[in-house]
């Protein structure tokens, strides 16, 4: 709302002009800036939804009336002598849409330019002027905060004027001299013909008032919040008008901003005034009374006001005081105080007119001791791990294109939830993985010349249920699940080392086999790989991981592998990467177990390599869980030694892999000999269930 | 005079060493150290024999000292001609001569990774909301109507339900719309239908409004939102809050300042203020929870009171790090991102 201050000063007397924008701003009015006009200054306030009573300048100068304790002179609307002749009738047929429509005729103006101080005044608010009846509607509005409209009689068809239902798919001329398709859920006042107006939003160019007008109907009504904001969005056609009836003027001002608007254009464009005016519809215009107990005030604001000076501002507000004692007051709120209807709303006008500044500072809350939740621990551990990994966090949007969605999802089947309208242009599909987004912003970074393009996320994805049975009782139909996201440069392993690195973290290890292994390591809980079957990732070059612990049925907690080519086209990727995937929630509870420590053997061990010559479709795990099923407790550790292949000295699909086993007991010191038997079983059992034969 | 003597004979065998040490960091041959031997431990004509004489010319009192200096020189003397000795072997074994580093080039490098700024900043007021008592909370970014709606007295006709001012989102088999969330006070809601007052929590996350992209506007942005709720809770208390909360999170004893607003959820509402260089910047919005919010979730408001108050991250983060466009957190430009050092705060 922008404020002339010339004009302001017609109804308060007004202090400096800092000290004025300064005691707004701190009881409710923002102050966004000041301008010289002229002679005149503009200062632009913030008006909050709820104040339309400060649309006006009268509004604004009950405001500075009551903080400056001023008094506020109104300017009196009467209309005296009028000519007795029916002109039009008016007709709601949506109550709904329009409570109350009443309307005046003028006939015989002259309709020309403003008067100087008419022109200017608008200037000075932004508004251009129009001609001198256009300019006066727009004055009245801007004074009291009720939009009017002013039609010309002569091209209104017919003898009746209807306020009813735009009919679908009705066109309509605006006075900008566009065209609109209406729909049902629009307001229009129509004449026999046309509509001739979007009620409260625009008026229509056929009946504008123009240089040959010579009688005028104004229009001061009642419309529906509802509908005028839907017609001014649905048509992108907002105005100063609907900015008012969105937010609901003061009932009382629409007969006084008719009878203001028809004797300022008797003043100014002549014309005599056709009587009786008309008035259709009931106005609505209940006034609320509410009880404030006076100690409330320090009971919310935690400092005391003393009733006296509480009951001041009420009243300066317009507030009327219908009852009271001692203990509390009751009040008439004013017609354009719509906004107040509880003691709290009370309270809240008090201390925004004593000023906040009163409320103190200092006042203690006790001490409570506070626990971070084991999904911030998790959280805030899966981060500091791919931080010293050397990983940059990157915070992508939650909605991708709809070109992912040929992709599969590692986390469901359903498609994607498209959100309206789409977050930015092109993207409406919420995302169902991260990997998407990371591998674009790689090839973003690495492209404008990053050093590295190593990134991380950890984000939720959505998933739509497939069946209803599987919807979260409380939430909407779509599990969120938290997810870290990983790309990176290099192959498969590269995805794998990261993985492993922080399931380590977590206490999870690597299992050989879905079986519980012997408890050697302290805990219960550990991952498995196995090819994964993906469009994002290539076949063969790609495992999920699945997270088994005892008593719980495993399932799937990651993904990882180098990305398919055309999935790398999809993010306009042209080096190879390798994206990891996991599934963090579900994983809180590793943060409140204990792991089980044991005491290092302080015995030496024994590190032998077995090389065992097997079939290419042996793997590794399967050596792994052959070797650990040996149940030998002196079996310390056995890693990976290497892979070696041969087709003359191996044969023909055979490979030799370097198994390294680490034996150690925490009894003794193992001789050679028992390091042999060890051993020898071990080979036994893998060439009993494996086929493998010890490379000689 | 004696005592000079002495002092003559150490400062002769101390010079000897360091010659020693020159000639032979010079020494790159065999025979150049050959011909340094014999220079400096020649059983004749040797350096060391030389000075092994005047040993014999010190005061009485002043032999058992000298001896004991002329024989950890030697000693000294000897074990540099047979490193040296050893160093000029090695490449006649195939070895190279040790390599002499250029310590001035670059180290093997190790690179660690950032964390993001939004994360640092959530993370920051999150740690010093948590010393003052709040619990971190998290919750659905999908939600119905009523958690970010009518719970939270905004009603049907209310502008903020306008479908072009939210995402909504078509979900098949549900009956209720659904929309991405567009504060995150629909997870005070969901805590406050589970749980009994006392309660203080603080709610954090990614929210979505459809705003135009530009240097202060993002439709994905970041809340964090505090909830108060114990009896006898005044506005007093809310700002006596914000004040301990501006004052950790600039450093000093920072002024907070409270303008009237208006949130359907809140009232009375304030915007607040807090002095950063002399100038009051806003911090985000305030209020006392609205008794129709309390009467949503079930508690009863002539009972229960209590304030919440809400902070818009990036804006934060934008002034924090000095961050002209907030598009620039989401660009994910490695080079722009790894440049936010964690410095412990949180």
């Amino acid at each position: 709302m922008i404020v002339s201050l010339d004009w302001l000063a017609d109804y308060v007397d007004l202090p400096a002009v800092d000290s004025l924008t300064e005691r707004l701003l701190l009881s409710g009015l923002n102050h966004e800036s000041t301008k010289s006009v002229h002679d005149d200054t503009a200062v632009d306030l913030e008006v909050t939804s709820n104040r339309s009573d400060c649309l006006g300048h009268i509004g604004v100068a009950r405001e500075v009336s009551v903080l400056f304790q001023q008094p506020l002179k109104i300017p009196t609307a009467s209309l005296s002598h009028t000519e007795e002749a029916h002109s039009v009738s008016v007709n709601i047929d949506s109550t709904e849409f329009c409570p109350f429509y009443s309307a005046r005729v003028i006939r015989g103006v002259k309709v020309g330019e403003s008067p100087e101080w008419l022109a200017r005044r608008l200037e000075a608010v932004g508004i251009a002027s129009v001609n001198n009846i256009v300019d006066v509607t727009n004055y009245v509005m801007l004074e009291c905060g009720q939009p009017l409209h002013a039609f010309d009689l002569n091209r209104l068809r017919g003898e009746e004027i209807t306020v009813r239902r735009a009919q679908e798919g009705e066109l309509f001329v605006a006075i900008n001299h566009r065209e609109y398709e209406l729909n049902s859920e629009m307001c229009v006042i129509a004449d026999a013909r046309q509509a001739v107006a979007i009620a409260g939003v625009m008026g229509g160019a056929e009946t504008e008032i123009r240089s040959e007008t010579v009688d005028v109907f104004i229009e001061s009504a009642q419309f529906a919040p509802l509908p005028v904001r839907y017609a001014a969005r649905t048509l992108v056609l907002g105005s100063q008008s609907s900015y008012r009836f969105e937010r609901g003027p003061d009932p009382a001002a629409v007969e006084w901003a008719s009878c203001r608007a028809v004797s300022l254009i008797l003043e100014i464009a002549g014309g005599s005034l056709v009587s009786p005016p008309v008035r259709v519809g009931k106005l609505n215009s209940s006034q609320a009374t509410v009880d404030l107990r006076m100690h409330r005030v320090e009971e919310v604001l935690g400092v005391s006001i003393p009733s006296q000076r509480q009951r001041e501002i009420l009243q300066s507000l317009g507030f009327v005081e219908q009852d009271s004692s001692a203990e509390v007051s009751r009040w008439l709120v004013p017609s354009w105080r719509r906004d107040c209807t509880r003691e709290v709303d009370l309270i809240e006008e008090v201390a925004r007119i004593e000023g906040y500044d009163v409320v103190p500072e200092d006042v203690p809350i006790t001490a409570l001791p506070v626990q971070r939740s084991s999904r911030e621990r998790l959280v805030r551990i899966v981060s500091e791990t791919c931080v010293a990994a050397g990983f940059c966090e990157a915070m992508t949007r939650s909605v991708v294109g709809d070109n992912f969605e040929k992709f599969n999802s590692p986390w469901g089947t359903a498609p994607a939830l498209i959100c309206r309208p789409p977050l930015v242009q092109g993207a409406d599909r919420l995302r169902r993985t991260l990997l998407p987004s990371l591998l674009e912003a790689r090839e973003s970074s690495l492209s404008s010349g990053a050093s590295h393009g190593d990134l991380f996320e950890i984000a939720h994805c959505y998933l739509g249920c497939d069946r209803k049975s599987e919807m979260p009782k409380d939430n909407a139909p779509i599990e969120e699940p938290l997810l870290l996201g990983l790309v990176t440069g290099g192959d498969f392993f590269r995805g794998k080392g990261l993985a492993a690195a922080i399931f380590e973290r977590l206490g999870i290890h690597e299992w050989a086999s879905e079986e519980v292994p012997k408890e050697h390591s302290g805990n219960n809980f550990g991952v498995t790989y196995h090819p994964l079957n993906s469009t994002i990732m290539q076949q063969g070059r790609s495992a999920e991981i699945l997270f088994h612990a005892p008593g719980v049925v495993s399932r799937r907690v990651g993904v990882i592998g180098e990305f398919s080519k055309e999935f790398m086209g999809m993010c306009k990727s042209e080096k190879q990467s390798v994206g990891v995937e996991i599934r963090l929630d579900g994983l809180e509870f590793l943060m409140n177990c204990e792991s089980n420590l044991s005491s290092p053997s302080s015995y030496p061990s024994i590190d032998r390599d077995i090389n065992l010559v097997v079939d290419e479709s042996v793997s590794w795990g399967s050596l792994r869980t052959a070797i650990e099923s040996t149940q030998c407790d002196e079996l310390e550790d056995v890693q990976f030694g290497g892979i070696w292949r041969d087709e003359d000295r191996l044969g023909r699909g055979k490979k030799s892999v370097i198994v390294s086993v680490r034996l150690r007991s925490c009894r003794e010191t193992l001789s050679a000999e028992q390091a042999n038997s060890f051993v020898e079983a071990m080979i036994s059992i893998c060439q009993t269930r494996l086929g493998a034969v010890l490379r000689g | 005079m004696t005592n000079f003597n002495l002092d003559a004979f150490v400062a002769d065998l101390e010079s000897l060493r360091s010659e020693v040490e020159q000639t032979l960091s010079k020494v790159s041959d065999v025979e150049s150290l050959e011909t340094a031997r014999v220079a400096f431990l020649g059983a004749k004509n040797g350096r060391l024999k030389a000075i092994q004489k005047g040993l014999s010319k010190l005061g009485r009192e002043d032999k058992p000292a000298g001896g004991k200096q002329f024989n950890a020189i030697k000693k000294t003397v000897e074990s540099l001609f047979s490193q040296t000795s050893v160093r000029m072997e090695s490449p006649s074994k195939g070895a190279k001569a040790i390599e002499q580093i250029d310590v001035t080039l670059p180290g093997s490098s190790i690179r660690f990774g950032s964390v993001h700024p939004i994360t640092q900043t959530i993370r920051r007021v999150s740690s010093i909301m948590s010393n003052l008592g709040f619990e971190v909370v998290d919750g659905p970014e999908v939600e119905d109507q009523w958690h970010n709606f009518e719970a939270l007295a905004i009603p049907d006709e209310h502008p903020a339900r306008d479908p072009l001012d939210n995402f909504y989102i078509n979900v098949a088999n549900f009956d209720r719309p659904v929309l991405l969330r567009s504060q995150t006070s629909t997870v005070q809601i969901r805590v406050m239908e589970h749980r009994k007052p006392p309660l203080r929590i603080v709610s954090l996350g990614r929210v979505y409004r459809p705003d135009t992209a530009d240097a202060t506007h993002y439709p994905m942005f970041h809340q964090v939102e505090g909830l108060l709720i114990e009896p006898g809770t005044t506005m007093a208390h809310l700002k006596s809050v914000l004040r301990s909360f501006a004052s950790s999170f600039l450093g000093g004893d920072v002024r907070v300042r409270f303008r009237p607003s208006f949130f359907p959820f809140t009232e009375p509402s304030v915007e607040v203020d807090m002095e950063w260089n002399g100038r009051w910047i806003e911090m985000g919005g305030a209020g006392m929870v609205d008794p129709a919010v309390l009467a949503s979730v079930g508690y009863d408001p002539n009972e229960v009171c209590g304030f919440a108050f809400g902070l818009g991250v990036e804006r934060i983060a934008a002034r924090r790090f000095g961050v002209a466009d907030i598009r620039d957190f989401y660009r994910n430009d490695i080079r722009f991102l790894e440049q936010f050092h964690d410095r412990g705060q949180a």
